[in-house]
């Protein structure tokens, strides 16, 4: 019996394994293309690059594509977007959870329905309307548009934290006299944490890596995001495979590494409310 | 807690929702119902022509593409919340480091679907490594240009799409089945069932209300997302040949360098809005959220 349940574990961890490998490898592989030169990458694909190594596609990201640009501003919409989110959902989750009033159910349950319209529908009436008041190709025309995606399932899944908060905090709170912004401040955000950290780190993650939305309202290309340049790039330079390696590899890893810092709370969150 | 003296916190807490929800979504949901039934071109053009849009689109030859390439593409479901179902029944089993594989299970979902695409693309190239193992095991004969048929395209958008959400799915019923009482495995365990009998007898019948959700959630996701990995892979084409109704309102509005057909562009945004909803109820009545929410 324990003989069998060992070999069980056995089999279950080289299966795990097998999957591992199979979700790192495209990473791997973009990295060991992306130091090649041409040729090098055309003889041998699948080994690991010939020396010298080429740094040249990196620096080529970085001083022609000026890569560090993009990286701005994605990095503004993204901060903008998830600041914005922070300050309008926590209030607004607040209230959901915390107070009764009349109609509240039929005012939530209107927030959540928004959650389903997809974003498809809207963006051409948007695109007019953000011309027509001058938006179009400004940061905040793509940062506006994310706030009215994303608030509707930021509520959803702080609400559902904040009715863990204990009435008795913010009781106690009201009786030292705390006003209802210092009740915000000084219980529901230490309290709801949880939550409000996971939002920050969620919804940086799809901001910074939408395409569809940028695509459509940045025109100009000093404005333009990481991944819509390169939508572009990939187009372009079907010949310069490494570079475009580098500059795949160079784009997954801002979000790659907040995952790392913070993977077990993006997964425990996911576990508890299912974000898609 | 007390409503009256609180009217003026509530009222502004929520002021900032209604007016970000009624100017940018609930306000273009109208113009984008109502500019369905025109010819409109977002400028000046706006006349009336009833379900002209309508009619034209569906008579036309690409929207039986567009209807036979969403069916196929649907095939991605089933094989997500499979294949993640058993990916989470192996996380289950709680081996050494099964934290550390969860993490990477669900790598592909922080990479930008764009990449990925880009990354199909790349590996399923004519050239690509795909096609060089394929030759290198004396395959040449499959080693084929996948891109090149519409069937074998749609085969690899459907491969990527699972590759891409099978991290999701394993989290997700993953979570699901925590919520499992470890009492249940244990009666089981004594009455002798053995393991596939407690995964599939046991695990899934508990599960059934988080995987009505996982497929729901993911058959919206598969008529709404996919624009990304279109965009990089296929551009929907060759011709229509891979688009869907999501890519084909990109391509009626922004996606062609000329005309722009904002009028059918929108009546089909209205028809993936039918379909969007329809789906959602279904989801609702099903496993009835709408009461969980209040």
């Amino acid at each position: 019996m324990r003989r069998r349940r060992k070999l069980k574990g056995f089999l279950v961890s080289v299966l795990l394994a097998l999957l591992t490998v199979s979700f790192l490898y495209p990473l791997y592989y973009m990295f060991i293309n992306s130091l090649k030169t041409r040729t090098d990458f055309f003889t041998n694909q699948f080994n690991l690059p010939h020396p010298p190594l080429q740094f040249v596609n990196y620096t080529t990201m970085i001083s022609q594509f000026k890569i560090l640009n993009l990286f701005k501003n994605s990095l503004i919409i993204s901060a903008f977007t998830v600041v914005g989110l922070l300050i309008i959902g926590t209030f607004a989750s607040y209230v959901f959870a915390k107070y009764r009033f009349k109609g509240k159910s039929v005012i939530y349950v209107a927030v959540l329905a928004t959650m389903f319209i997809p974003s498809q529908v809207t963006i051409i009436p948007l695109y007019v309307f953000f011309s027509k008041i001058g938006l179009v190709s400004t940061y905040w025309s793509v940062i506006f548009a994310y706030l009215a995606l994303f608030l509707p399932e930021c509520i959803l899944l702080m609400t559902a934290n904040f009715r863990s908060i204990i009435d008795e905090l913010l009781e106690a709170a009201e009786i030292d006299g705390c006003s209802y912004l210092q009740k915000v401040w000084n219980v529901v955000i230490p309290m709801g944490r949880a939550a409000i950290f996971l939002s920050i780190i969620f919804y940086f993650i799809m901001s910074w890596n939408d395409l569809f939305t940028p695509m459509i309202f940045l025109q100009s290309m000093e404005k333009r995001t990481v991944m819509v340049a390169l939508a572009a790039l990939m187009g372009r330079y079907t010949g310069a495979p490494t570079l475009q390696f580098a500059g795949l590899l160079l784009s997954a890893v801002p979000a790659l590494v907040v995952y790392i810092i913070f993977q077990r709370n993006i997964i425990r969150g996911l576990s508890l409310g299912a974000i898609k | 807690m007390r409503t009256r003296k609180n009217f003026l916190p509530i009222f502004l807490s929520l002021l900032p929702v209604f007016i970000i929800l009624a100017v940018l979504r609930v306000y273009p949901i109208v113009v984008a119902v109502m500019k369905s039934f025109t010819n409109w071109d977002g400028l000046y053009q706006s006349d009336w022509v009833g379900l002209a849009n309508y009619i034209n689109f569906i008579k036309s030859g690409p929207f039986w593409k567009v209807l036979r390439n969403t069916l196929i593409l649907m095939i991605n479901v089933p094989l997500q919340v499979f294949i993640g179902l058993v990916v989470a029944l192996l996380l289950y089993e709680k081996v050494k480091g099964w934290q550390f594989y969860r993490a990477m299970v669900y790598t592909p979902q922080i990479i930008s679907a764009v990449i990925i695409g880009f990354l199909f693309k790349i590996f399923f190239g004519f050239n690509g490594p795909f096609n060089a193992v394929l030759r290198a095991v004396g395959l040449e004969k499959i080693a084929i240009e996948w891109f090149g048929n519409s069937y074998t395209a749609l085969a690899v958008i459907v491969f990527s799409v699972v590759w891409f959400s099978i991290g999701w799915q394993a989290v997700v019923l993953l979570g699901g089945m925590s919520a499992i009482p470890p009492s249940v495995f244990e009666a089981a365990i004594i009455d002798g069932a053995n393991y596939w009998q407690r995964a599939f007898k046991i695990v899934v019948p508990m599960l059934v209300r988080v995987l009505e959700f996982a497929i729901i959630a993911s058959g919206v996701w598969t008529l709404t997302q996919l624009f990304p990995f279109l965009f990089a892979m296929t551009r929907g084409g060759p011709g229509y040949e891979t688009s869907t109704l999501d890519y084909m309102i990109y391509l009626k509005s922004f996606g062609l360098g000329f005309g722009r057909d904002y009028g059918t562009a929108t009546a089909i945004a209205v028809m993936l809005l039918v379909l969007v909803l329809i789906l959602t109820l279904i989801e609702m009545r099903v496993a009835n959220r709408a009461d969980d929410w209040s």
